[in-house]
């Protein structure tokens, strides 16, 4: 794999991060395409460990899409994308797992098992250490409890343990997903739109939740958000995306009103 | 808010209590295991041979015949007029059969009480006929096609009015409870506006509830085309005529090149009624949900979409098919008038009235429970055999771009990925193309007789239509959470067994339970060609003319098929 050191454009991300720490994630003019539908055009960053950075900007604007690209679950059409020094295109699909297995991703939609008890929903973030033979036992006698329980304990929702996932709530089982990326235990967590599933107040605790664990345990976070509010009381940084382009990327201080106007606005014919 | 959160230290709380491995599921799973080696000590397989070595030519040369099938131009003629009668009678049973599943589904249906009752305002009791009309469509759907079929050859003599009967009465009751359930699932909304300004009951259903169900009707009619093309190929075993007859004819005569030509036809008619019902089933957006209505209560049913070239076309090419099917069979109504009809009718009821259990109640009980045990061990080689293959047959696991098998793996994996599926998917044809009693009769080949080889041949077939609607519900399986855990990095095989089994084992339960009831009807089909059970006798007191001993043996047959439906009806119940 190429790991030597590339020129990023966009340097006015990195203001608040020193030159020489090395990106957890770095893409290098990637553009993406659905068909003929562009979802992202000549995208560069580079995000650095322990960094937390806010994805913010209207429906369709491509926030899922670079989070995809992030974890290697989608390849870019055009350009670079690298996660942990590495180019994933260029991965075989079992080093591809490995460097996903460094990478957590929570879903607006929780992406849960709804037929298995929580202790196996939150065991899943652990399948990537596990054998086959433990992973098939522990769904008859379930393995490694204590740390399940604990992730579950961070989580608040120690009692869930033996509960059945489809009778929780919705935001308990955002808290079920977060507490399979804790057992997980990745470098960074990828977050898309976590609570746009859930009420205000819901949305808040998760929120205060996985900002608390990554700044606790020093993973770095990405997170895309409906809300902006957020992205100003939790973040180092904020991307605002429109149609595909980079529109700014700046720390909070610097983010304006007229900024987050201008991403917002409806384009009049 | 954060803090409170985290307050709680993992160290505070005990572990919550781990719950017994002793719980409801673990009681049926005994209980199965317990009916497994039960079927399994009533079948006599401990020391006991099973294999007859000396049968393995006579397989081989069975088996060699299928690269030369018998092409010459008269007997491809032959074949293809068995195949039209085939058609023929499945097509006039499953348009007959339609149409009384439309009078007694709506007689059946709450919703049609309901209507009768509002626009009386709210006088006379609704529920006496409605369980009546019930009832009373029980039991001719508790009968199977074949014994109507004997039942119709003695009143009626192999005619393609037989046929036709023998498919569209248990088919006409088991359509007729589908339809029922159709009509009191879809949003009555509609019709109560309708009935609220003073329409008729008759007229309000027309225009308020049949248009909405109209997409899952139409589904459940050519679902039940796929079963009639089956049912009339084994309704030629009983010598009505078309592909079944002549396989017989052809296997008896040990005339295994013909044979071939014949089950490659079948293999293609088959085949094409299955993709195009299931082309309109997808069109319809009703796949996976037909047969089990009633099983899913928390998915909502789906919108009606019943527009579209494809849906169309289908209702076109049906009609047609339906006139020239009535007029190459050409079968004759007038027989159910005639006095000889009458006749014989009266003659069979004097027979068979009261029923005769005579000395043979401890027989009968025997018989009961081997069949019983063969309905088990069917269901446990289909179950297990079906699982298998469907998801190899799914189009969304081993198939290119399927969920094992990413869009940008080398192309040598796509290309197994999509041989698998080509290779499973033509395995599920031909295990259910072909009568079970045609398999029973190729494995007594090189099995000795007994309820392992019937138990074999109905368990083929099963599995060839279990592993086609289990891959349907594969295909309709939540990707979400296994995408979720490939994308953590799990390996193809953990995905597998923490997203894809916990997300498709329910519907597997309820399919096979379902089919378990379908399966101990279908016992008496390898009666026939003598495989035991209450088949075998049943066979044996039709030939004799013994009514009294067919009347008990018909008995024994409801009593095992309404405990068979409580069980799967209990068994579903507590593992939802």
């Amino acid at each position: 794999m190429k790991e030597e050191a590339i020129s990023v454009r966009g340097a006015s991300a990195g203001e608040s991060i020193p030159a020489d720490t090395p990106p957890i994630f770095e893409l290098v003019n990637v553009s993406h395409r659905f068909g003929n539908m562009v979802a992202l055009r000549h995208v560069s960053l580079r995000i650095a460990s322990g960094e937390r950075v806010a994805l913010v900007g209207p429906s369709g604007a491509g926030k899922s899409t670079l989070l995809n690209l992030l974890n290697g679950s989608l390849h870019p059409s055009e350009g670079i994308v690298r996660a942990l020094g590495l180019n994933l295109a260029q991965l075989s699909p079992k080093r591809l797992r490995q460097v996903q297995r460094q990478i957590g991703f929570v879903y607006q939609q929780f992406h849960l098992v709804n037929h298995l008890r929580v202790v196996h929903n939150v065991n899943a973030g652990a399948l990537g250490r596990w054998s086959f033979l433990k992973a098939a036992w522990s769904l008859v006698w379930p393995q490694e409890v204590e740390r399940a329980a604990q992730a579950l304990a961070q989580v608040g929702i120690p009692e869930k343990l033996y509960a059945r996932t489809d009778q929780l709530s919705g935001g308990q089982q955002q808290r079920v997903a977060l507490a399979r990326v804790l057992v997980q235990d990745p470098v960074a967590i990828l977050a898309d739109e976590p609570i746009s599933n859930l009420d205000p107040e819901r949305g808040r605790e998760i929120m205060d939740l996985l900002f608390r664990l990554s700044e606790e345990m020093g993973k770095t976070l990405v997170v895309s958000l409906h809300a902006i509010e957020y992205a100003y009381t939790h973040c180092h940084r904020i991307i605002g995306l429109r149609e595909g382009s980079v529109l700014f990327d700046a720390p909070p201080a610097d983010v304006t009103p007229a900024m987050v106007t201008a991403l917002y606005r409806i384009e009049k014919e | 808010m954060a803090h409170q959160i985290m307050a709680r230290r993992p160290d505070s709380a005990p572990l919550p209590v781990r719950p017994s491995l002793l719980n409801g599921r673990m009681v049926w799973l005994l209980l199965l295991f317990l009916a497994i080696a039960w079927s399994l000590a009533q079948a006599n397989v401990v020391g006991r041979d099973l294999v007859n070595p000396g049968g393995y030519t006579l397989l081989l040369r069975f088996l060699q015949a299928s690269i030369r099938p018998d092409l010459s131009q008269e007997f491809l003629l032959l074949t293809l007029n068995a195949a039209l009668i085939t058609l023929g009678y499945a097509v006039c049973g499953v348009a007959l059969s339609t149409l009384l599943g439309l009078i007694g589904g709506v007689l059946m249906s709450e919703v049609w009480w309901k209507a009768l009752r509002a626009s009386g305002g709210g006088r006379g009791n609704h529920y006496a006929p409605w369980l009546t009309i019930r009832g009373l469509f029980a039991i001719p759907r508790a009968i199977h096609e074949i014994i109507w079929g004997l039942f119709f050859v003695n009143i009626l003599g192999l005619t393609p009015l037989t046929a036709i009967l023998a498919i569209a009465i248990p088919f006409g009751a088991i359509t007729a409870k589908v339809f029922s359930e159709i009509l009191d699932e879809t949003s009555r909304r509609p019709l109560e506006a309708l009935l609220h300004s003073g329409a008729s009951p008759a007229k309000a259903m027309l225009y308020g509830l049949f248009p909405l169900a109209f997409p899952n009707l139409l589904s459940y009619t050519f679902y039940r085309l796929e079963c009639s093309i089956r049912s009339s190929t084994m309704l030629g075993l009983i010598g009505a005529g078309g592909l079944g007859f002549e396989l017989l004819l052809s296997l008896q005569s040990l005339r295994y090149a013909q044979m071939w030509t014949l089950l490659y036809a079948l293999f293609l008619l088959n085949g094409a009624t299955d993709y195009w019902s299931g082309l309109l089933r997808r069109r319809l957006g009703s796949v996976g949900q037909v047969e089990f209505h009633g099983l899913h209560p928390a998915k909502p049913m789906r919108p009606p979409r019943a527009q579209g070239a494809v849906v169309r076309g289908s209702l076109f090419v049906a009609i047609l098919l339906l006139i020239f099917s009535l007029w190459y069979v050409r079968p004759n109504p007038g027989q159910l008038l005639a006095s000889q009809t009458m006749e014989r009718l009266a003659v069979v009821a004097a027979n068979s009235l009261p029923p005769d259990f005579g000395g043979r109640g401890p027989d009968l009980l025997r018989l009961s429970l081997q069949t019983l045990a063969m309905s088990i061990l069917t269901m446990t080689f289909a179950s297990l055999t079906g699982v298998v293959l469907s998801f190899l047959a799914a189009r969304n696991f081993l198939a290119p771009g399927g969920i094992l098998l990413s869009g940008d793996a080398a192309w040598g994996w796509r290309l197994m990925g999509g041989g698998v599926l080509i290779l499973t998917h033509a395995t599920l044809l031909i295990a259910r193309s072909i009568p079970p009693p045609i398999w029973a009769l190729v494995l007594l080949f090189v099995l000795f007789p007994g309820l392992i080889p019937a138990a074999l041949a109905l368990g083929l077939y099963t599995m060839g239509i279990l592993g086609r609607l289990m891959a349907e519900a594969v295909e309709n399986l939540d990707e979400r959470p296994l995408r979720a855990l490939r994308a953590q990095g799990a390996p193809g095989p953990h995905v597998f067994l923490y997203a894809a089994l916990p997300g498709t084992l329910p519907d597997y339960v309820a399919y096979t339970l379902y089919r378990w009831e379908v399966t101990i009807r279908e016992t008496v089909v390898v009666g026939i060609v003598g495989a035991g059970g209450l088949g075998r006798l049943l066979t044996e007191q039709l030939s004799n003319f013994d009514y009294r001993g067919v009347m008990a043996t018909l008995v024994c047959y409801l009593a095992l098929t309404f405990l068979v439906d409580l069980l799967s009806a209990a068994a579903r119940r507590s593992l939802r």
